[in-house]
Protein backbone atom coordinates (compact mmCIF):
# COMPACT_ATOMS: atom_id res chain seq x y z
CA UNK A 1 0.00 0.00 0.00
CA UNK A 2 2.72 2.28 0.61
CA UNK A 3 4.30 1.96 -2.56
CA UNK A 4 1.09 2.30 -4.16
CA UNK A 5 0.53 6.06 -4.26
CA UNK A 6 4.08 6.37 -5.44
CA UNK A 7 3.69 3.83 -8.13
CA UNK A 8 0.77 5.46 -9.48
CA UNK A 9 2.48 8.76 -9.85
CA UNK A 10 5.49 7.28 -11.65
CA UNK A 11 3.28 5.02 -14.07
CA UNK A 12 1.36 8.26 -14.84
CA UNK A 13 4.19 10.33 -15.73
CA UNK A 14 5.57 7.71 -17.62
CA UNK A 15 2.71 7.59 -19.73
CA UNK A 16 2.52 11.58 -19.68
CA UNK A 17 6.40 11.63 -20.76
CA UNK A 18 5.89 8.73 -23.39
CA UNK A 19 3.00 10.53 -25.53
CA UNK A 20 4.81 13.36 -24.87
CA UNK A 21 7.43 11.88 -26.53
CA UNK A 22 5.39 10.52 -29.19
CA UNK A 23 3.72 13.85 -30.23
CA UNK A 24 7.12 15.88 -30.47
CA UNK A 25 8.02 12.73 -32.90
CA UNK A 26 4.85 13.39 -35.34
CA UNK A 27 5.43 17.17 -35.24
CA UNK A 28 9.04 16.22 -36.73
CA UNK A 29 8.13 13.64 -38.99
CA UNK A 30 5.71 16.62 -39.97
CA UNK A 31 7.97 19.23 -40.72
CA UNK A 32 10.26 16.62 -42.33
CA UNK A 33 7.28 15.56 -44.97
CA UNK A 34 6.56 19.38 -45.05
CA UNK A 35 10.17 20.63 -45.90
CA UNK A 36 10.53 18.08 -48.38
CA UNK A 37 7.24 18.77 -50.08
CA UNK A 38 8.72 22.29 -50.23
CA UNK A 39 11.96 21.36 -51.46
CA UNK A 40 11.05 18.99 -53.89
CA UNK A 41 8.67 22.05 -55.87
CA UNK A 42 11.78 24.32 -55.90
CA UNK A 43 13.47 21.69 -57.05
CA UNK A 44 11.25 20.52 -59.92
CA UNK A 45 10.99 24.25 -61.00
CA UNK A 46 14.62 24.29 -60.94
CA UNK A 47 14.65 21.67 -63.68
CA UNK A 48 11.83 23.95 -65.70
CA UNK A 49 13.95 26.70 -65.58
CA UNK A 50 16.91 24.77 -66.50
CA UNK A 51 14.48 23.47 -69.75
CA UNK A 52 13.73 26.81 -70.63
CA UNK A 53 17.72 28.08 -70.59
CA UNK A 54 18.50 25.17 -72.74
CA UNK A 55 15.70 26.00 -75.27
CA UNK A 56 17.22 29.82 -75.03
CA UNK A 57 19.64 31.93 -76.66
CA UNK A 58 22.17 31.68 -73.78
CA UNK A 59 22.72 28.00 -73.95
CA UNK A 60 25.14 26.90 -77.39
CA UNK A 61 23.83 23.06 -78.90
CA UNK A 62 26.68 21.41 -76.99
CA UNK A 63 25.51 22.80 -73.18
CA UNK A 64 21.68 22.92 -74.36
CA UNK A 65 22.08 19.04 -75.14
CA UNK A 66 24.14 18.56 -72.39
CA UNK A 67 21.41 20.35 -69.77
CA UNK A 68 18.56 19.20 -71.49
CA UNK A 69 19.73 15.96 -70.36
CA UNK A 70 20.00 16.90 -66.93
CA UNK A 71 16.93 18.37 -66.26
CA UNK A 72 15.14 15.46 -67.50
CA UNK A 73 16.97 13.23 -65.52
CA UNK A 74 16.45 15.56 -62.72
CA UNK A 75 12.70 15.40 -63.04
CA UNK A 76 11.79 11.37 -63.54
CA UNK A 77 14.41 10.36 -61.37
CA UNK A 78 13.64 8.06 -58.91
CA UNK A 79 13.63 8.73 -55.15
CA UNK A 80 17.48 6.56 -55.44
CA UNK A 81 19.08 8.40 -58.11
CA UNK A 82 17.33 12.10 -57.55
CA UNK A 83 20.89 12.58 -55.66
CA UNK A 84 22.75 12.18 -58.53
CA UNK A 85 20.67 13.78 -61.25
CA UNK A 86 20.14 16.58 -59.27
CA UNK A 87 24.10 16.91 -58.88
CA UNK A 88 24.19 16.60 -62.59
CA UNK A 89 21.61 19.11 -63.27
CA UNK A 90 24.12 21.85 -60.58
CA UNK A 91 27.13 20.92 -62.65
CA UNK A 92 25.61 21.61 -65.71
CA UNK A 93 23.80 24.71 -64.74
CA UNK A 94 27.33 25.58 -62.97
CA UNK A 95 29.60 25.03 -66.39
CA UNK A 96 26.91 27.18 -68.42
CA UNK A 97 26.52 29.95 -66.10
CA UNK A 98 30.14 30.07 -65.84
CA UNK A 99 30.38 30.41 -69.03
CA UNK A 100 27.81 32.79 -70.24
CA UNK A 101 29.03 35.47 -67.73
CA UNK A 102 30.23 37.33 -70.69
CA UNK A 103 27.45 37.84 -72.68
CA UNK A 104 24.21 39.06 -71.75
CA UNK A 105 21.34 39.73 -73.67
CA UNK A 106 18.01 41.32 -71.85
CA UNK A 107 15.70 38.08 -72.17
CA UNK A 108 18.23 35.81 -70.90
CA UNK A 109 19.40 37.63 -68.13
CA UNK A 110 15.25 37.51 -66.87
CA UNK A 111 16.16 33.88 -66.84
CA UNK A 112 18.99 33.63 -65.19
CA UNK A 113 17.98 35.77 -62.38
CA UNK A 114 14.84 33.62 -62.03
CA UNK A 115 17.47 30.79 -61.63
CA UNK A 116 19.53 32.95 -59.01
CA UNK A 117 16.04 33.75 -57.11
CA UNK A 118 15.19 30.26 -57.85
CA UNK A 119 18.52 28.54 -56.46
CA UNK A 120 18.42 31.12 -53.48
CA UNK A 121 14.96 29.91 -52.15
CA UNK A 122 16.42 26.46 -52.73
CA UNK A 123 19.44 26.96 -50.70
CA UNK A 124 17.14 28.14 -47.83
CA UNK A 125 14.72 25.20 -48.47
CA UNK A 126 17.92 22.86 -48.25
CA UNK A 127 18.84 24.16 -44.90
CA UNK A 128 15.78 24.14 -43.44
CA UNK A 129 15.06 20.52 -44.56
CA UNK A 130 18.50 19.38 -43.68
CA UNK A 131 17.37 20.74 -39.79
CA UNK A 132 14.30 18.77 -39.81
CA UNK A 133 15.58 15.70 -40.56
CA UNK A 134 18.73 16.16 -38.37
CA UNK A 135 16.45 16.77 -35.13
CA UNK A 136 14.53 13.41 -35.86
CA UNK A 137 17.12 11.67 -36.56
CA UNK A 138 18.06 12.76 -33.18
CA UNK A 139 14.89 11.92 -31.59
CA UNK A 140 15.16 8.55 -33.04
CA UNK A 141 18.33 7.68 -31.29
CA UNK A 142 17.23 8.22 -27.77
CA UNK A 143 16.70 5.13 -26.03
CA UNK A 144 13.44 5.49 -24.89
CA UNK A 145 12.08 6.57 -28.15
CA UNK A 146 13.63 2.93 -29.23
CA UNK A 147 12.80 0.76 -26.58
CA UNK A 148 8.50 1.62 -26.89
CA UNK A 149 9.07 1.99 -30.71
CA UNK A 150 7.42 5.22 -30.54
CA UNK A 151 7.99 6.32 -34.28
CA UNK A 152 5.79 3.28 -35.40
CA UNK A 153 6.31 2.20 -38.65
CA UNK A 154 7.23 5.85 -40.09
CA UNK A 155 10.82 5.25 -42.49
CA UNK A 156 13.97 7.28 -40.45
CA UNK A 157 14.09 10.20 -42.23
CA UNK A 158 17.29 10.71 -44.77
CA UNK A 159 19.41 12.96 -46.06
CA UNK A 160 20.47 13.13 -49.13
CA UNK A 161 23.78 13.95 -50.75
CA UNK A 162 23.15 16.18 -53.33
CA UNK A 163 21.79 18.71 -50.57
CA UNK A 164 25.36 19.91 -49.68
CA UNK A 165 26.42 20.86 -53.37
CA UNK A 166 23.03 21.93 -55.15
CA UNK A 167 24.75 24.84 -56.82
CA UNK B 1 6.22 39.59 -55.75
CA UNK B 2 4.47 39.58 -52.25
CA UNK B 3 1.49 38.00 -53.79
CA UNK B 4 -0.84 35.96 -51.18
CA UNK B 5 -2.46 37.75 -48.33
CA UNK B 6 -1.85 36.28 -44.92
CA UNK B 7 -2.92 36.67 -41.11
CA UNK B 8 0.23 36.96 -39.54
CA UNK B 9 0.80 37.20 -36.24
CA UNK B 10 3.97 38.03 -34.66
CA UNK B 11 5.34 38.03 -31.25
CA UNK B 12 7.77 40.84 -29.08
CA UNK B 13 9.21 39.13 -26.44
CA UNK B 14 10.45 42.82 -25.28
CA UNK B 15 8.34 45.92 -23.72
CA UNK B 16 6.91 47.74 -26.81
CA UNK B 17 7.62 50.95 -24.57
CA UNK B 18 11.44 50.40 -24.47
CA UNK B 19 12.90 50.76 -27.47
CA UNK B 20 15.53 48.26 -28.82
CA UNK B 21 16.84 46.57 -31.38
CA UNK B 22 14.53 43.86 -31.85
CA UNK B 23 11.48 46.15 -31.22
CA UNK B 24 12.63 48.11 -33.63
CA UNK B 25 12.61 45.68 -35.80
CA UNK B 26 9.54 43.71 -34.93
CA UNK B 27 7.48 47.35 -35.57
CA UNK B 28 9.60 48.27 -38.94
CA UNK B 29 8.32 44.51 -40.35
CA UNK B 30 4.88 44.47 -38.96
CA UNK B 31 4.79 47.88 -40.84
CA UNK B 32 6.20 46.81 -44.07
CA UNK B 33 3.86 43.77 -43.95
CA UNK B 34 1.16 46.10 -43.44
CA UNK B 35 2.20 48.19 -46.32
CA UNK B 36 1.74 45.03 -48.23
CA UNK B 37 -1.64 44.38 -47.04
CA UNK B 38 -1.25 41.56 -45.18
CA UNK B 39 -3.83 41.74 -42.10
CA UNK B 40 -0.89 42.00 -39.01
CA UNK B 41 -0.81 41.70 -35.55
CA UNK B 42 1.69 41.69 -32.84
CA UNK B 43 1.44 40.38 -29.58
CA UNK B 44 4.43 42.68 -27.09
CA UNK B 45 4.61 42.77 -23.33
CA UNK B 46 3.68 46.90 -22.68
CA UNK B 47 2.68 49.23 -19.56
CA UNK B 48 -1.00 49.89 -18.90
CA UNK B 49 -0.93 53.21 -20.19
CA UNK B 50 1.17 52.90 -23.61
CA UNK B 51 0.10 54.38 -26.58
CA UNK B 52 0.09 51.53 -28.84
CA UNK B 53 0.03 51.35 -32.62
CA UNK B 54 -3.53 49.44 -33.89
CA UNK B 55 -1.70 46.58 -35.04
CA UNK B 56 0.06 45.92 -31.69
CA UNK B 57 -2.25 43.76 -29.02
CA UNK B 58 -0.86 44.41 -25.17
CA UNK B 59 0.28 41.12 -23.34
CA UNK B 60 0.38 42.65 -20.09
CA UNK B 61 2.77 44.53 -17.61
CA UNK B 62 6.63 43.38 -17.93
CA UNK B 63 8.87 43.32 -15.58
CA UNK B 64 12.80 44.11 -15.39
CA UNK B 65 15.56 41.51 -15.07
CA UNK B 66 18.73 42.26 -15.87
CA UNK B 67 20.05 40.17 -19.07
CA UNK B 68 22.89 40.45 -21.47
CA UNK B 69 24.73 43.61 -19.73
CA UNK B 70 21.48 45.40 -19.82
CA UNK B 71 18.00 45.51 -18.00
CA UNK B 72 15.70 43.66 -20.52
CA UNK B 73 11.34 43.98 -19.72
CA UNK B 74 10.27 41.06 -20.54
CA UNK B 75 7.07 39.14 -19.38
CA UNK B 76 6.00 35.42 -18.39
CA UNK B 77 3.84 33.46 -15.88
CA UNK B 78 0.40 32.14 -16.16
CA UNK B 79 -1.91 35.02 -16.98
CA UNK B 80 0.67 35.41 -19.74
CA UNK B 81 0.70 32.30 -21.11
CA UNK B 82 -3.36 32.28 -21.03
CA UNK B 83 -3.59 35.61 -22.69
CA UNK B 84 -0.82 34.21 -25.33
CA UNK B 85 -2.98 31.33 -26.04
CA UNK B 86 -6.40 33.10 -26.22
CA UNK B 87 -4.22 35.34 -28.85
CA UNK B 88 -3.49 32.41 -30.41
CA UNK B 89 -6.66 30.93 -30.28
CA UNK B 90 -8.58 34.30 -31.23
CA UNK B 91 -6.50 35.48 -33.84
CA UNK B 92 -6.92 32.37 -36.77
CA UNK B 93 -3.26 33.22 -38.12
CA UNK B 94 -1.91 31.29 -41.29
CA UNK B 95 1.60 31.71 -39.74
CA UNK B 96 3.32 32.96 -36.22
CA UNK B 97 6.65 35.13 -36.27
CA UNK B 98 8.25 34.25 -33.13
CA UNK B 99 11.47 36.69 -32.19
CA UNK B 100 13.87 35.97 -29.64
CA UNK B 101 11.73 32.45 -29.03
CA UNK B 102 15.30 31.32 -26.75
CA UNK B 103 14.70 33.82 -23.59
CA UNK B 104 11.79 33.39 -21.09
CA UNK B 105 9.50 36.06 -22.26
CA UNK B 106 5.97 35.42 -24.44
CA UNK B 107 7.56 34.51 -27.73
CA UNK B 108 9.02 31.13 -25.66
CA UNK B 109 5.02 30.91 -24.57
CA UNK B 110 3.59 31.05 -27.55
CA UNK B 111 6.26 28.95 -29.07
CA UNK B 112 4.79 26.34 -26.33
CA UNK B 113 1.26 26.68 -26.77
CA UNK B 114 1.10 26.88 -30.64
CA UNK B 115 1.09 24.34 -33.26
CA UNK B 116 1.42 24.61 -37.30
CA UNK B 117 3.77 26.99 -39.15
CA UNK B 118 5.56 28.83 -37.16
CA UNK B 119 9.57 30.63 -37.24
CA UNK B 120 11.41 31.94 -35.29
CA UNK B 121 13.94 34.73 -35.52
CA UNK B 122 17.20 34.67 -33.02
CA UNK B 123 18.46 37.92 -32.86
CA UNK B 124 21.44 37.41 -29.66
CA UNK B 125 24.36 36.84 -30.09
CA UNK B 126 26.86 36.26 -27.05
CA UNK B 127 28.99 33.91 -24.97
CA UNK B 128 27.90 34.72 -21.91
CA UNK B 129 24.21 33.13 -22.78
CA UNK B 130 25.68 30.14 -21.88
CA UNK B 131 23.22 30.67 -17.99
CA UNK B 132 20.14 30.79 -20.63
CA UNK B 133 20.99 28.21 -23.04
CA UNK B 134 22.02 25.90 -20.24
CA UNK B 135 18.52 24.98 -20.00
CA UNK B 136 18.20 24.14 -23.56
CA UNK B 137 16.93 20.58 -22.69
CA UNK B 138 13.83 22.12 -21.69
CA UNK B 139 13.74 24.64 -24.88
CA UNK B 140 14.23 22.04 -27.33
CA UNK B 141 10.59 20.44 -27.65
CA UNK B 142 9.87 23.88 -28.25
CA UNK B 143 12.73 24.93 -30.02
CA UNK B 144 12.17 22.54 -32.53
CA UNK B 145 8.48 23.19 -33.46
CA UNK B 146 9.26 25.98 -35.07
CA UNK B 147 9.32 25.56 -38.95
CA UNK B 148 12.20 27.15 -39.62
CA UNK B 149 14.84 29.34 -38.06
CA UNK B 150 16.09 32.69 -38.89
CA UNK B 151 19.20 34.11 -37.62
CA UNK B 152 19.62 37.93 -38.05
CA UNK B 153 23.59 37.27 -38.52
CA UNK B 154 26.38 34.83 -38.89
CA UNK B 155 27.12 35.37 -34.94
CA UNK B 156 23.83 34.92 -34.48
CA UNK B 157 23.88 31.52 -36.42
CA UNK B 158 26.73 30.33 -34.28
CA UNK B 159 25.37 30.62 -31.03
CA UNK B 160 22.52 29.07 -31.75
CA UNK B 161 24.35 25.95 -33.17
CA UNK B 162 26.38 26.44 -30.47
CA UNK B 163 23.81 26.01 -28.21
CA UNK B 164 20.34 24.67 -29.19
CA UNK B 165 22.12 22.14 -31.70
CA UNK B 166 20.17 23.85 -34.36
CA UNK B 167 20.79 25.31 -37.92
CA UNK B 168 19.46 28.34 -39.52
CA UNK B 169 19.24 30.96 -42.49
CA UNK B 170 20.92 34.34 -42.02
CA UNK B 171 18.84 36.82 -42.76
CA UNK B 172 19.88 40.31 -41.86
CA UNK B 173 17.83 43.30 -39.81
CA UNK B 174 16.26 45.54 -42.26
CA UNK B 175 16.41 49.26 -42.36
CA UNK B 176 14.66 51.81 -44.74
CA UNK B 177 17.60 52.77 -46.83
CA UNK B 178 15.55 55.25 -48.60
CA UNK B 179 15.83 57.59 -45.20
CA UNK B 180 19.32 57.74 -44.82
CA UNK B 181 20.34 57.78 -48.71
CA UNK B 182 19.41 61.42 -49.22
CA UNK B 183 20.53 63.18 -45.84
CA UNK B 184 21.75 66.63 -46.67
CA UNK B 185 25.74 67.73 -45.47
CA UNK B 186 25.33 70.30 -42.46
CA UNK B 187 28.54 72.33 -42.27
CA UNK B 188 28.18 72.06 -38.15
CA UNK B 189 29.30 68.83 -38.25
CA UNK B 190 31.42 68.88 -41.41
CA UNK B 191 35.63 68.43 -41.07
CA UNK B 192 37.70 66.44 -39.08
CA UNK B 193 35.05 64.84 -37.27
CA UNK B 194 34.37 61.93 -35.32
CA UNK B 195 30.63 60.84 -35.11
CA UNK B 196 29.67 58.22 -32.27
CA UNK B 197 25.36 57.20 -31.67
CA UNK B 198 24.37 55.19 -28.92
CA UNK B 199 23.80 55.04 -25.16
CA UNK B 200 27.40 56.04 -24.68
CA UNK B 201 26.75 55.11 -21.04
CA UNK B 202 26.76 51.34 -21.22
CA UNK B 203 30.38 50.62 -21.15
CA UNK B 204 30.15 48.11 -24.18
CA UNK B 205 28.76 50.24 -26.66
CA UNK B 206 32.80 51.34 -26.50
CA UNK B 207 32.75 55.06 -26.02
CA UNK B 208 35.73 55.20 -23.61
CA UNK B 209 37.92 53.62 -26.03
CA UNK B 210 37.68 56.01 -28.64
CA UNK B 211 38.22 58.26 -25.40
CA UNK B 212 41.75 56.42 -24.85
CA UNK B 213 42.10 57.38 -28.78
CA UNK B 214 41.93 60.51 -28.69
CA UNK B 215 45.00 62.44 -27.27
CA UNK B 216 46.22 60.82 -29.50
CA UNK B 217 44.60 61.68 -32.53
CA UNK B 218 44.26 65.20 -31.80
CA UNK B 219 48.35 65.41 -31.62
CA UNK B 220 48.00 64.72 -35.48
CA UNK B 221 44.61 66.12 -36.14
CA UNK B 222 45.01 69.34 -33.63
CA UNK B 223 41.46 70.40 -35.42
CA UNK B 224 39.37 66.96 -35.04
CA UNK B 225 35.95 66.84 -33.04
CA UNK B 226 33.76 64.13 -31.73
CA UNK B 227 30.23 64.61 -31.73
CA UNK B 228 28.09 61.73 -29.71
CA UNK B 229 24.79 61.32 -29.93
CA UNK B 230 22.18 59.02 -27.85
CA UNK B 231 20.41 59.32 -24.80
CA UNK B 232 22.27 59.51 -21.49
CA UNK B 233 24.03 62.07 -19.07
CA UNK B 234 26.97 63.15 -20.00
CA UNK B 235 28.73 65.12 -17.56
CA UNK B 236 29.98 61.75 -15.99
CA UNK B 237 31.59 60.79 -19.60
CA UNK B 238 32.90 64.49 -19.61
CA UNK B 239 34.77 64.29 -16.02
CA UNK B 240 36.87 61.46 -17.45
CA UNK B 241 38.06 63.44 -20.58
CA UNK B 242 41.65 65.26 -20.53
CA UNK B 243 40.52 69.05 -19.55
CA UNK B 244 42.62 69.99 -22.66
CA UNK B 245 40.41 67.72 -24.82
CA UNK B 246 36.81 68.11 -23.72
CA UNK B 247 36.36 70.91 -26.45
CA UNK B 248 36.84 68.62 -29.19
CA UNK B 249 33.06 66.66 -27.67
CA UNK B 250 30.30 67.84 -28.31
CA UNK B 251 27.38 65.73 -26.69
CA UNK B 252 24.09 66.09 -29.12
CA UNK B 253 21.77 63.84 -26.43
CA UNK B 254 19.24 62.58 -28.61
CA UNK B 255 18.70 63.02 -31.79
CA UNK B 256 15.86 62.63 -34.60
CA UNK B 257 16.14 59.60 -37.59
CA UNK B 258 16.26 62.78 -40.03
CA UNK B 259 19.09 64.53 -37.68
CA UNK B 260 20.75 61.08 -38.64
CA UNK B 261 20.61 60.90 -42.04
CA UNK B 262 22.40 64.22 -42.12
CA UNK B 263 24.84 63.43 -39.17
CA UNK B 264 25.92 60.70 -41.18
CA UNK B 265 26.02 62.52 -44.46
CA UNK B 266 28.45 65.16 -42.62
CA UNK B 267 30.62 63.29 -40.33
CA UNK B 268 34.01 62.59 -41.73
CA UNK B 269 34.21 59.35 -39.98
CA UNK B 270 31.55 57.65 -37.98
CA UNK B 271 32.71 55.15 -35.08
CA UNK B 272 31.56 52.32 -33.50
CA UNK B 273 33.79 50.87 -31.16
CA UNK B 274 31.60 48.45 -29.13
CA UNK B 275 33.65 45.58 -27.07
CA UNK B 276 30.56 43.29 -27.53
CA UNK B 277 26.99 42.21 -27.24
CA UNK B 278 26.48 42.93 -30.50
CA UNK B 279 24.73 40.59 -32.79
CA UNK B 280 23.84 42.79 -35.82
CA UNK B 281 24.50 46.34 -35.71
CA UNK B 282 21.83 48.06 -37.13
CA UNK B 283 23.70 51.67 -36.62
CA UNK B 284 26.36 50.60 -38.91
CA UNK B 285 23.86 49.27 -41.89
CA UNK B 286 22.12 53.06 -41.00
CA UNK B 287 25.73 54.59 -41.05
CA UNK B 288 26.79 52.74 -44.58
CA UNK B 289 23.46 53.61 -46.18
CA UNK B 290 23.91 57.46 -45.31
CA UNK B 291 26.88 57.63 -46.92
CA UNK B 292 29.36 57.86 -43.56
CA UNK B 293 32.74 55.83 -43.66
CA UNK B 294 32.53 53.58 -40.84
CA UNK B 295 35.34 52.60 -38.27
CA UNK B 296 34.10 49.97 -36.08
CA UNK B 297 35.13 47.00 -33.44
CA UNK B 298 36.33 43.96 -35.20
CA UNK B 299 33.28 42.04 -32.94
CA UNK B 300 32.46 39.01 -34.87
CA UNK B 301 29.15 40.83 -35.99
CA UNK B 302 30.42 43.78 -37.29
CA UNK B 303 33.74 42.24 -39.43
CA UNK B 304 30.96 40.26 -41.18
CA UNK B 305 28.35 43.43 -41.75
CA UNK B 306 31.39 45.27 -43.31
CA UNK B 307 32.91 42.80 -45.20
CA UNK B 308 35.58 41.93 -42.97
CA UNK B 309 37.07 45.27 -43.59
CA UNK B 310 35.76 45.94 -47.27
CA UNK B 311 32.81 48.25 -46.60
CA UNK B 312 34.27 49.91 -43.49
CA UNK B 313 37.66 50.42 -41.49
CA UNK B 314 37.90 47.85 -38.71
CA UNK B 315 40.53 47.43 -35.72
CA UNK B 316 41.00 45.17 -32.86
CA UNK B 317 38.35 45.65 -30.40
CA UNK B 318 39.30 47.45 -26.84
CA UNK B 319 43.10 48.19 -28.80
CA UNK B 320 42.65 52.16 -28.49
CA UNK B 321 46.17 52.48 -30.00
CA UNK B 322 44.95 50.63 -33.19
CA UNK B 323 42.04 52.86 -33.35
CA UNK B 324 43.62 55.90 -33.16
CA UNK B 325 45.97 54.67 -36.23
CA UNK B 326 43.32 53.64 -38.46
CA UNK B 327 41.50 57.17 -37.43
CA UNK B 328 44.57 59.02 -38.34
CA UNK B 329 45.27 57.07 -41.65
CA UNK B 330 41.68 57.49 -42.84
CA UNK B 331 41.31 61.57 -41.67
CA UNK B 332 44.48 62.14 -43.78
CA UNK B 333 43.41 60.41 -46.70
CA UNK B 334 40.48 61.31 -48.38
CA UNK B 335 40.43 58.76 -51.58
CA UNK B 336 40.46 55.68 -49.11
CA UNK B 337 37.63 57.48 -47.01
CA UNK B 338 35.74 57.94 -50.61
CA UNK B 339 36.21 54.42 -51.84
CA UNK B 340 35.02 53.17 -48.29
CA UNK B 341 31.85 55.25 -48.54
CA UNK B 342 30.95 54.54 -52.33
CA UNK B 343 31.30 50.78 -51.81
CA UNK B 344 29.82 50.88 -48.05
CA UNK B 345 26.86 52.80 -49.77
CA UNK B 346 26.46 50.35 -52.22
CA UNK B 347 26.36 47.50 -49.86
CA UNK B 348 23.58 49.13 -47.63
CA UNK B 349 20.93 48.25 -50.38
CA UNK B 350 21.05 44.40 -49.41
CA UNK B 351 19.78 45.65 -45.73
CA UNK B 352 16.86 47.90 -47.15
CA UNK B 353 13.45 46.56 -46.30
CA UNK B 354 12.74 45.96 -49.43
CA UNK B 355 15.30 42.82 -49.99
CA UNK B 356 15.44 41.88 -46.43
CA UNK B 357 10.97 41.38 -45.85
CA UNK B 358 11.00 39.71 -49.26
CA UNK B 359 13.61 36.99 -47.92
CA UNK B 360 11.57 36.76 -45.28
CA UNK B 361 8.53 36.63 -47.25
CA UNK B 362 10.33 33.07 -49.12
CA UNK B 363 10.62 31.91 -45.50
CA UNK B 364 7.15 32.28 -44.65
CA UNK B 365 6.08 30.26 -47.54
CA UNK B 366 8.55 27.46 -47.61
CA UNK B 367 6.82 26.48 -43.85
CA UNK B 368 3.07 27.16 -45.22
CA UNK B 369 3.66 24.18 -47.37
CA UNK B 370 1.82 21.76 -44.95
CA UNK B 371 -1.46 24.19 -45.73
CA UNK B 372 -2.40 23.83 -42.34
CA UNK B 373 -3.14 26.88 -39.90
CA UNK B 374 -1.74 27.79 -37.03
CA UNK B 375 -3.33 26.37 -33.68
CA UNK B 376 -3.67 25.94 -29.84
CA UNK B 377 -1.05 23.21 -29.60
CA UNK B 378 -2.93 19.77 -28.84
CA UNK B 379 -0.53 19.19 -25.66
CA UNK B 380 -1.51 22.49 -24.16
CA UNK B 381 -5.51 22.49 -25.02
CA UNK B 382 -5.69 18.72 -23.01
CA UNK B 383 -3.54 20.34 -20.23
CA UNK B 384 -6.17 23.03 -19.45
CA UNK B 385 -9.03 20.12 -19.89
CA UNK B 386 -7.44 18.19 -17.53
CA UNK B 387 -7.29 21.86 -14.62
CA UNK B 388 -11.40 21.81 -15.87
CA UNK B 389 -10.89 24.99 -17.71
CA UNK B 390 -13.57 26.21 -20.34
CA UNK B 391 -11.82 25.90 -23.29
CA UNK B 392 -12.58 28.73 -26.10
CA UNK B 393 -14.12 27.77 -29.35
Amino acid sequence: MRYLIPAIIFVLFAIWYLTFLARRLDRLHHRVDNSWANLDVLLQKRAAVALEIAHSDIADPASSLLLTGAAYQARDASIQYRSNAESGLSGALGLLLEDSRHLETAADSQLLTELSALTDKIRVAIAIHTDAVSRSQMLRRKFVVRTFRLAGNAPLPVTYEFEADVL
Amino acid sequence: MLSKLLKIGIVCPYSWDTPGGVGNHVRDLAEYLIAQGHDVSVLAPASEDALLPSYVVNAGKPISIPYNGAVARILFGPVAYSRVRNWIAEGNFDLLHLHEPAIPSISLLACWAAEGPMIGTFHAAAKHQKIIFAIGPILEPAIEKLSARIAVSEAARLTLTDHLDTDAVVIPNGIYASRYMHGSPQSKWQGNTIGFIGRFEESRKGLSVLLDALPVISRFAPDVKVFVAGPGDPEEVIKKIDPELRTRFEFLGKISESDKADFMASVALYVAPNTGGESFGIILAEALAGGACVVASDIPAFADLLGHGQYGALFESENSTELAKVIIDLLRNQDKRMDLTKSGKAHAQIFDWSVVAEQIYSVYEMSMVGGSKVRVAQDSRSWSRFLSKEEKP
